[in-house]
């Protein structure tokens, strides 16, 4: 009877490895296999023409597509220090006010009820060139006469992609580290004073540190979580003009639904996957050592 | 409720197999039928699918409304459908552009309904519905071509007449032409706060509006052979018109990340001369709640481009019913329902354009005494007369894929038109190959 | 004394300097959102207009009595949207924090082969986007019957957050010490007494904060969703959005009153929520 009984680990696991199984591994299967196939949606008879590596083999020799897996390295290496450098700010002016925390901390967390489709919307407006809030603005201030192509000029809808991004992303980060602050000993700081160190020395060497394993844990959803910005690029730019804001998910989305070539689709799915995977893995070991860090200084 | 659907398919199984014997009234009576619904959504589009109560009361077949989604989404819907053989409902929206993507998927309606329910639409609108001699679709009364919109003060001024012949050599009017519109595009624009004139940048509105200028110069998109033929000289002009524009700043700097809405919204906001539109927004540019350009708005035909030909790239909403449809004579007859003659003067009340003559004579009547009411119909029913459907291979999107950033390349300088076109054709011939077309 | 002065001067200045600095971010947190209420309250020609009009001149509720009335007079499903959403994104966090906590309980008390392998695994199969799933989840949807109905939508998000919960759970399960359930163990718990009593109210703060997080992305998520709805049986709020635009058309203020709508209960929640939150996260970080 007893040899039937599952150790009790494997039965709390259950249900969270049956429902991911389900859900992620069986259609992820489905579509590694399709990445083999020239499927197209309007030819479902396709799926069974098996190619080999075709597909890959194009990928890697198509230079659109790498040019695309650099520009998405790019903005998330990019979109994701910045939104911790401001988060980090934010947090440590939110952390000095005692009183009206709650209500300062729940404006923090504000760009997150946005739905990033959303925030696509909102901020291709803002940043039209002819009767949106930002050139109107520039130019109501008298800062310039011009209509500044915010969405055209390749570098400045980067921007502008950067901005709307950061705007909705950064409250995780605030959120986080703010969650450290509070938590950090008092002790530790009120001996960096007596010492004589400098505000700059105690945040570099007392307080970093002690919030690095909240910055990593932040870090690590984001960029699990990247897909996120998909929503806003698709509605902002959709990866135009002339390719010129073209990321990984405009280019797999476009060619799995608008061209229908969903063999092709999964296959540079699975090349982007790889990518997730690497920076959520790089993460994931940093957090492990800033964990073993502060477990040694406290 | 088993029993009954069997003998149903039974008897509709007799009726098709002896469609003459038919020869059925319309509505006709579908007693305990259920038909499943794929239409589209939107504020637009809704006012009609109050028709579908009558419908089922005049008929008592029910309508299940299976998905509603806007134009793009139930694109996607279907085409997961048929990759997973999920086809078994009847009723679809459809669009004559997106019709050729589906091959083989939806019955001929010329045989599920007789020929007289068809003798009222307008021909070419049927033309453009029949694909490989199939009728896939009946038109509903939304039928898109585009026309010119402009700010009527702008050619009133005395000063601005002058001005312009004085530049240009010949008087001020409103454009007959598309190298007069560039001509005054120029002389209106004062960027960043005016332009004189906007176009749709990305997708398959600028590959349609590049497409249509090309027709109207003379080219063709595809030859006879079904080879992409658009790096024509024909297509280097209608290229180099768009170029031109965007050089002078004569269109705003953003246009190649404009889409409909953002020009719409564009010559609403009282800042551009001259708009070529559709007919969806004219009502809209004369609200003085939603436009500063109402009453100021001026709409003519189409120009013409160097072929001596109006630009007239169309397409228009309607209804398919599936091959795998259990019961089609009764979605045929729901079909025909929303696209007969009250349901269209239903629809156009309220702006769109009719696809039947007797409602474009009935629209026309009813506008009497709205002058502006008049000027939007007749110079949409003029576009009309000359109006062309996208060309009917089911590549058309995936070509307009492979176009626009090309297109888009050429007009922010990155190529020359010709470099631009040769490049899009060459993808464009690969696609058609791959689909099995060339 | 002038030394003391001086300090003491230095001080208020910058105390002045942070308190406009974060003024001036919380206004920039603000000022998107402060401008999708005020559009929605306007009419168009003015939110389009050119010059700007900064200074609003007619405000009205129009939009949001156009938005409940009848289809025909720029009314959307709203009810139903609203309905599904709240049904989908509360039923999906209530599972995923079930599963969330035996998985973490899992994970911070015992020890079993392989455990960090299993852990990275299944943070893992968040990194898989959901453009890359929707396709294959809709044909296995489509065998199983489960396209257009809740319950698909419940068990796509449940398997969304499952991977965060489980994480934030856990590192809260492992800050409750040990000693303090086998305490009870010996005071005659058995150990799911022990559990419910000692180890559940101490991880509670962990629990809200890995809910709130849940909800949240369930309440936003459009791409699966766009997917697998379909009507107004299980079409959620950010799909709805989609029904302000035609072919060639796009309602910016009915839009914008949707998005209202939309953001408000989120609002509400995380207000009540706050208090949990942060101390709940505090604790989970560190105790890795």
């Amino acid at each position: 009877m007893k040899a039937w009984r599952l150790p009790p680990p494997v039965l709390l696991l259950l249900p969270a490895v049956i429902v991911l199984a389900a859900i992620v591994l069986l259609p992820l299967l489905l579509s590694l296999y399709s990445s083999f196939t020239p499927f197209r949606l309007t030819r479902p008879e396709t799926i069974y023409d098996w190619v080999g590596f075709r597909n890959y083999e194009r990928i890697f020799t198509d230079a659109d597509f790498w040019i695309a897996f650099g520009r998405t390295v790019l903005l998330l290496t990019v979109a994701l220090n910045l939104e911790m450098i401001l988060g980090l700010g934010l947090a440590m002016l939110v952390e000095r006010f005692t009183r009206g925390q709650r209500i300062l901390r729940t404006i923090l967390m504000f760009p997150m009820m946005f739905s990033p489709i959303l925030v696509g919307f909102q901020f291709k407006f803002m940043f039209n060139d002819n009767v949106g809030l930002v050139n109107n603005a520039l130019q109501s201030l008298g800062l310039t006469d011009q209509a500044i192509p915010w969405l055209i000029d390749g570098t400045l809808a980067f921007i502008a992609i950067c901005v709307a991004e950061v705007w909705s992303s950064t409250s995780v980060f605030a959120i986080f580290i703010l969650a450290g602050l509070m938590a950090m000993p008092r002790d530790p700081l009120e001996a960096a004073r007596v010492d004589g160190c400098t505000p700059w020395q105690t945040f570099r060497y007392v307080t970093w540190p002690f919030l690095m394993p909240f910055a990593f844990i932040a870090m690590t959803i984001r960029s699990l979580d990247v897909a996120r910005a998909y929503d806003i690029i698709k509605i902002m730019t959709d990866g135009g003009p002339a390719g010129r804001t073209e990321v990984l998910w405009t280019l797999i989305a476009r060619t799995a639904y608008s061209d229908a070539r969903m063999g092709m689709a999964n296959a540079m799915a699975y090349v982007a996957i790889l990518l997730s995977i690497a920076f959520t893995a790089y993460f994931f070991s940093q957090l492990g050592k800033a964990r073993a860090q502060v477990a040694a200084d406290w | 409720m088993r029993y009954s659907t069997t003998t149903l398919c039974a008897v509709v199984a007799l009726a098709t197999a002896a469609p003459v014997a038919m020869a059925q009234e319309l509505p006709g009576s579908f007693d305990g039928v259920t038909i499943d619904a794929k239409l589209i959504g939107g504020q637009q589009y809704e006012t009609l699918y109050s028709r579908i109560a009558e419908w089922e009361e005049a008929t008592g077949a029910t309508v299940n409304v299976i998905s509603k989604k806007n134009h793009f989404e139930l694109d996607r819907e279907i085409k997961s459908d048929i990759a997973t053989g999920q086809l078994s409902w009847c009723v679809g929206s459809n669009h004559s552009s997106f019709a050729p993507q589906y091959p083989g998927i939806y019955a001929d309606l010329a045989t599920l309904l007789p020929e007289d329910a068809l003798a009222d639409f307008v021909d070419a609108n049927i033309q453009a519905a029949t694909l490989g001699g199939k009728l896939v679709m009946l038109p509903r009364a939304q039928f898109d071509v585009s026309a010119l919109y402009y700010q009527k003060d702008l050619y009133e001024d005395a000063d601005n007449k002058s001005a312009f012949e004085a530049e240009y050599g010949y008087p001020l009017a409103v454009p007959e032409t598309w190298d007069q519109v560039a001509d005054q595009a120029k002389f209106f624009a004062d960027a960043p706060n005016f332009y004189g004139t906007q176009y749709a940048g990305k997708e398959e509105a600028i590959a349609g509006r590049f497409y249509e200028l090309l027709v109207a110069n003379g080219g063709e998109f595809l030859n006879a052979e079904g080879e992409p033929a658009f790096n024509s000289e024909a297509g280097v002009e209608a290229l180099q018109w768009f170029v031109d524009l965007y050089d002078a700043k004569a269109v705003p700097v953003g246009v190649p990340n404009y889409l409909w809405d953002d020009l719409g919204q564009g010559f609403a906001s009282g800042t551009v001369a001259l708009n070529l539109d559709w007919p969806g927004w004219a009502s809209f540019f004369n609200d003085p709640d939603a436009s500063r350009v109402a009453g100021n708005v001026g709409v003519a035909p189409p120009p013409k481009g160097s072929g001596d030909k109006r630009t007239g790239w169309s397409g228009f909403h309607g209804f398919s019913v599936t091959e795998d449809c259990a019961n089609p004579e009764a979605a045929a007859s729901l079909v025909w329902f929303l696209t007969n003659e009250d349901s269209q003067k239903l629809e156009s009340a309220a702006g769109p354009l009719p696809t039947r003559d007797s409602v474009w004579t009935y629209v026309i009547e009813e506008a009497k005494g709205d002058d502006y009411r008049t000027e939007v119909l007749e110079a949409f029913q003029e576009a009309a007369a000359t109006a062309f459907p996208v060309p009917q291979t089911p590549s058309w999107i995936e070509i307009t894929n492979v176009l626009y950033p090309e297109l888009q390349a050429a007009i922010l300088g990155d190529k020359t038109p010709q470099e631009a076109l040769d490049d899009a054709a060459k993808e464009s011939t690969y696609i058609l190959e791959d689909a099995g077309e060339l | 004394m002038d030394e003391n002065a001086t300090a003491r001067l230095k001080k208020t200045a910058s105390n002045w300097t942070l308190n406009v600095a974060l003024f001036v971010a919380m206004a920039i947190i603000c000022l998107p959102g402060l401008w999708i209420v005020l559009n929605s309250l306007r009419p168009t020609v003015e939110i389009m207009a050119k010059p700007p009009i900064w200074i609003p001149q007619s405000l009205s509720f129009d939009a949001y009595v156009a938005m409940f009335s009848g289809i025909g007079e720029g009314g959307i499903p709203v009810i139903s949207y609203f309905r599904n959403s709240v049904i989908i994104a509360v039923t999906s966090t209530i599972i995923s924090l079930a599963i969330g906590m035996s998985g973490g309980y899992a994970f911070a008390r015992y020890r079993f082969k392989g455990k960090g392998g299993w852990f990275l695994g299944l943070m893992l199969t968040r990194a898989v986007p959901g453009i890359a799933l929707s396709l294959p989840l809709f044909f296995l949807y489509a065998r199983v019957g489960l396209i257009d109905t809740h319950a698909g939508m419940i068990l796509a998000y449940t398997a969304l957050n499952v991977p965060f919960t489980i994480w934030l759970i856990d590192g809260f399960f492992r800050q409750v010490p040990r000693d303090l359930a086998e305490a009870a163990q010996i005071d005659g718990c058995t150990r799911w007494q022990a559990f419910w009593q000692v180890e559940f109210p101490l991880a509670r703060p962990g629990i809200a904060s890995a809910g709130i997080f849940a909800f949240l992305t369930s309440w936003n998520e459009f791409a699966l969703a766009s997917q697998l709805t379909r009507s107004t049986d299980s079409k959620t709020l950010p799909v709805g959005l989609l029904d302000y635009t035609a072919e060639f058309t796009i309602d910016w203020r009915g839009m914008c009153a949707l998005a209202v709508v939309m953001i408000i209960p989120a609002l509400i929640l995380t207000y009540a929520v706050q208090k949990h939150l942060v101390s709940g996260l505090t604790t989970g970080a560190i105790k890795g």
